[in-house]
């Protein structure tokens, strides 16, 4: 027995072939939104805790610069986890938005 | 065209249905014999009035509207001292509680409550924002139009109930070609400001003719009017074979209860009996693909619970859509309001629960006690009224009520009309006739074109309604008289759901594995995304200030040629990050394509080999 796959390919079928190569790809937005907030979150996670157990005088100076744009973070275990839940917000939302736009262009270029 | 009356013209008619009915007295009126030849013991088909103790029931309501004027000439001819006008009324039932039908936004949302309201709102906004691409069924197709909550209680039960498939396995083509231009933010916009001036409205109709006694009233007075002129229905007569020389039907045997066959010939034949059953009874028989073709035909049958209620007034709709999943009826007939005269006692009430069944599934195979049991206790369930409140029942089982168009009933039925052109003189007419899903007024537009054709005409009775807007609905430029015309005979064929199929599945699954990314599309969102965040970064460091501001970031310039921490400097690096993620999600998408493409290759070769494999087996044994 065949299965129906297999009996398309036997069956020239090129037009199905064609239309299968013309799909164009759609992201899920809250699956980008998952996988980026867990990357960013635990990425600096695990950036301020290596540094802070390597240890040294001046521990994770240019990290800590985040700072800036995280209040509340710094290179300490306090500011790891602060750090966790800005960069599982902050991936999230990116993640999000890159699926949004990402799909949003696709669409108006099928509709073209 | 040639005097009928000269020509020693005979028709014989299969089926005392709307069609039958139709094509008889049409013929009659041109002096043409027919002879009508009926399985069952009542008259009218899926039209019928069904009489249970005085109580007379509708088998699925049937409002006589028609955009078609001859039929509503006809209709007025045969009963028009007996016609009353109805208000159309029609509601959802859900949750205990009425909806508008069609569904008012305002409507709905107030109906359910506001956690419900907030609930649909939210999942609204999710399917705007997140919708789900590619559509591939009812569900995507709905969900991502009005979000999953509203699907979920306006759609997907009664949907289910009525065509017996899963939404997700309904074609979403379905849903788009017969919910034309709707969604839920251009409901809202329409029943806040209107749909703008000088734009067409479509609506439904608001009242409807009806016969005082149902719509079966219409063929009985059909078949009296018949035996009058010495023609009248054969009844309880089964078709056993219809007889052929290769070139034309030359007579139909038939059985009656007895078992007493008997033999009627003539010139002409009118079918309106099923066409899978038709052509089982040609003799001799059609070639096997044509009999396997009429194998594929499908349909789907429907059962009423007729109840009688010791109660005067339920509700005041003709009939109710039943959204609840808790309970297996699908819509319930309120004969009170369809017509009074079909209550014979007016402290009581009669009303029909419909149940959307497929021939010998568990409830078309139940007794009727069990049933109308069934019927009782689902509306107390509803809250309706109480089982106690029901003094009798009665049950009317309609096998074929609809023709299932599936992925190949088209190829099917095109099969069997192209062996049935070398047997010109048998015309195929009516809902099961044609299998298609055909009103009452396009079955007798069918019956009247082939009547005219057995009498020397030339019409395409397949044309009948193909293009046509759904017969319910009107525009308001129709409304105010304009007409179609007489020889178009329109109306509107009804849309029913296709049912994905394997070859849908595979190829959604196929596209989805191979799918390709939009390069253009992936650089642009990783364009965006980068140039906005530096963009959003330098801006942030600006507006906080400082001596040495933004001095790391600054570090960047060894990259983005010009970059500095300064109001230009942000609008530059928002330039040149746009770029870089431009150029790199190009290639990036690039990069995917051709690993996907190599994949593909891959798949197919092995399946070649695969194929060939199997065939070289094949050969070898």
């Amino acid at each position: 027995m065949t299965d129906p796959l297999t009996e398309r390919v036997r069956e020239p079928g090129q037009a199905e072939w064609d239309v299968i190569q013309a799909a164009i790809a759609r992201l899920r937005a809250s699956v980008m939104a998952v996988v980026f907030g867990l990357c960013g979150g635990v990425g600096l996670f695990v950036a301020t805790a290596w540094l802070l157990l390597r240890g040294g005088l001046m521990v994770g100076r240019t990290l800590s610069l985040l700072g800036n744009f995280f209040p509340g973070y710094s290179v300490t275990w306090g500011g790891a986890l602060v750090g966790f839940v800005y960069g599982s917000l902050l991936g999230a939302a990116i993640g999000f938005a890159f699926a949004w736009l990402y799909n949003m262009i696709a669409d108006l270029r099928d509709k073209d | 065209m040639p005097d009928p009356a000269q020509t020693d013209k005979k028709c014989v008619i299969i089926g005392a249905g709307p069609a039958g009915l139709t094509a008889a007295w049409e013929l009659c009126k041109a002096d043409v014999p027919a002879i009508v030849f009926e399985k069952d013991n009542i008259v009218g088909g899926i039209s019928r009035t069904v009489e249970y103790k005085g109580f007379r029931y509708d088998i699925g309501g049937h409002r006589f509207f028609t955009k078609v004027e001859s039929v509503n000439k006809w209709w007025w001819e045969i009963l028009s001292k007996e016609f009353i006008e109805r208000p159309r009324m029609s509601r959802i039932y859900y949750a205990d509680k009425f909806f508008d039908y069609p569904l008012k936004p305002a409507n709905a949302l107030f109906g359910l409550g506001i956690f419900e309201a907030i609930r649909c709102g939210l999942s609204y906004v999710t399917a705007q924002v997140a919708p789900t691409k590619p559509e591939m069924n009812l569900e995507d197709w709905v969900s991502n139009r009005f979000g999953t909550r509203l699907y979920q209680i306006f759609f997907k039960t009664y949907t289910e109930k009525v065509w017996g498939m899963p939404c997700t396995e309904i074609s979403a083509d379905w849903a788009a070609q017969r919910i034309k231009n709707l969604n839920l933010m251009t409901a809202v916009k329409n029943a806040l400001f209107g749909s703008g001036k000088g734009k067409v409205v479509t609506t439904l109709i608001e009242s409807f003719h009806y016969p005082r006694l149902g719509p079966g009233m219409m063929w009985e007075r059909v078949a009296e009017l018949l035996t009058e002129k010495g023609l009248p229905p054969r009844m309880e007569l089964d078709v056993v074979r219809i007889t052929h020389d290769g070139k034309r039907v030359v007579s139909l045997t038939v059985r009656g209860k007895d078992g007493v066959e008997h033999v009627e010939t003539g010139t002409d034949f009118i079918s309106t009996m099923p066409v899978r059953e038709l052509v089982h009874a040609l003799d001799p028989a059609p070639p096997n693909a044509v009999l396997e073709a009429a194998d594929r035909l499908n349909y789907r049958d429907f059962l009423t619970v007729g109840l009688i209620i010791d109660k005067e007034e339920i509700f005041p709709d003709n009939w109710i859509y039943i959204h609840s999943p808790h309970v297996k009826v699908g819509r319930i007939q309120n004969f009170r309001s369809w017509s009074p005269f079909m209550i014979p006692d007016a402290k009581k009430n009669s009303i029909g629960l419909e149940y959307f069944v497929n021939e010998g599934d568990e409830i078309w195979n139940a007794s009727d006690p069990d049933l109308i049991e069934l019927g009782k206790r689902e509306c107390e369930k509803l809250g309706l009224f109480k089982a106690a409140d029901v003094s009798d029942g009665v049950v009317i089982r309609m096998p074929k009520a609809y023709p299932v168009y599936d992925k190949i009933y088209k190829n099917a039925l095109q099969t069997i009309r192209d062996y049935l052109t070398t047997l010109p003189n048998i015309h195929l007419v009516g809902r099961n006739g044609q299998h298609r899903y055909n009103n009452q007024d396009h079955s007798m537009v069918t019956a009247m074109l082939a009547a005219e054709n057995v009498c020397g005409a030339d019409h395409d009775v397949w044309a009948v309604n193909v293009d046509e807007e759904y017969h319910e609905e009107v525009s308001e430029k129709e409304k105010r008289g304009q007409e179609l015309t007489h020889g178009k005979r329109g109306g509107g064929d009804r849309l029913v759901p296709r049912r994905l199929d394997e070859t849908d599945r595979l190829m959604g699954a196929l596209r989805e594995a191979f799918a390709r990314y939009d390069a253009v599309a992936l650089g642009g969102s990783i364009g965006i995304l980068l140039g906005g965040s530096l963009f959003l970064a330098t801006a942030l460091l600006l507006l906080r200030g400082g001596v040495m501001v933004g001095k790391n970031l600054a570090l960047l310039a060894n990259y983005f040629l010009g970059y500095e921490i300064s109001w230009a400097g942000a609008f530059l690096g928002l330039l040149e990050a746009g770029g870089f993620g431009f150029i790199f999600g190009f290639m990036l998408a690039k990069a995917i394509n051709g690993t996907i493409a190599l994949h593909e290759h891959a798949l197919v070769r092995r399946l070649e080999v695969s194929a060939t494999l199997d065939a070289i087996d094949e050969e070898r044994q």
